[in-house]
């Protein structure tokens, strides 16, 4: 379940960096809209963490576990730290942000299924 | 990124310093992403298995700190700190980078540097330029060191 699950959310948040990097073009600050959509990637990203912990204690085997912790920790709190942002920088740049955190969630998804052992 | 236009915008807000404003939060971002990783991945080396390459996990974690440090600079505008910061990051993936291919032996793990940071897309080689540009960009004006 965890790899469907880092799929989907590299794809989700591969749509984010392309609605986010057009309004970065195009000069616009990020919208309430696309933090919405950044709200839906993250509670995919703490549905794979459940189920990651949850096959953790069943006794699944992590080929490196301390690694996918970590990459986990970082994935969780790029976007919110984005979309905070988005509050603070209304200016394209908040949406250049948005699409930088939404390239390094997709790319951790990446590394964590390394980590995982799917790989 | 196109347009450097933007990046002048109104500087009346006062609490965040102008490194961490406009094109300043992009870099910071992608600086706490470099730290936050770099720790991560640091960290788990030098406990599990720090006999394996002390060089290579040393250095590993030199970038870690070094990264930390440049994030917090830029963020609160703490310029001096900031560049100092940077500029041990360019010479480093460039010592480094240049080590690493000059001498694999020396480098049996890989470290954010190796190769001149290759294995991350080069970013680790243009993130201290583009520092560097931005601290030089929004010195304040009459400040020329």
């Amino acid at each position: 379940m965890v790899i469907p699950l880092a799929l989907v959310v590299a794809a989700l948040a591969l749509v984010l960096v392309v609605w986010a990097g057009v309004f970065a073009l195009r000069d616009r600050p990020v919208v309430l809209n696309q933090l919405l959509g950044a709200a839906v990637v993250e509670v995919a990203i703490l549905a794979e963490a459940v189920v990651a912990v949850v096959h953790v204690v069943g006794g699944a085997h992590v080929r490196e576990p301390g690694t996918f912790v970590g990459y986990m920790f970082t994935t969780l709190v790029v976007l919110p730290f984005a979309a905070s942002w988005a509050f603070a920088e209304r200016t394209r740049w908040s949406s250049v942000v948005m699409v930088v955190a939404g390239i390094t969630v997709a790319f951790l998804q990446v590394r964590l299924l390394q980590v995982w052992g799917a790989m | 990124m196109s347009g450097a236009g933007s990046g002048a915008d109104t500087p009346n807000q006062s609490s965040t310093p102008s490194t961490a404003r406009g094109p300043g939060r992009v870099l910071v971002a992608v600086y706490a992403v470099f730290a936050l990783a770099a720790s991560a991945r640091a960290g788990v080396q030098l406990i599990r298995d720090w006999h394996e390459a002390p060089l290579a996990y040393g250095l590993s974690a030199l970038a870690a700190v070094v990264y930390i440090v440049a994030t917090v600079c830029l963020a609160r505008g703490y310029r001096r700190f900031a560049t100092v910061a940077v500029s041990v990051e360019l010479i480093g993936v460039l010592v480094v980078g240049a080590l690493s291919l000059a001498d694999p032996a020396a480098f049996p793990r890989a470290t954010v540097w190796s190769a001149f940071g290759q294995g991350y897309g080069y970013v680790p080689l243009v993130l201290p330029v583009l520092g560097l540009a931005w601290l030089r960009r929004t010195r304040p004006a009459g400040a020329r060191s």
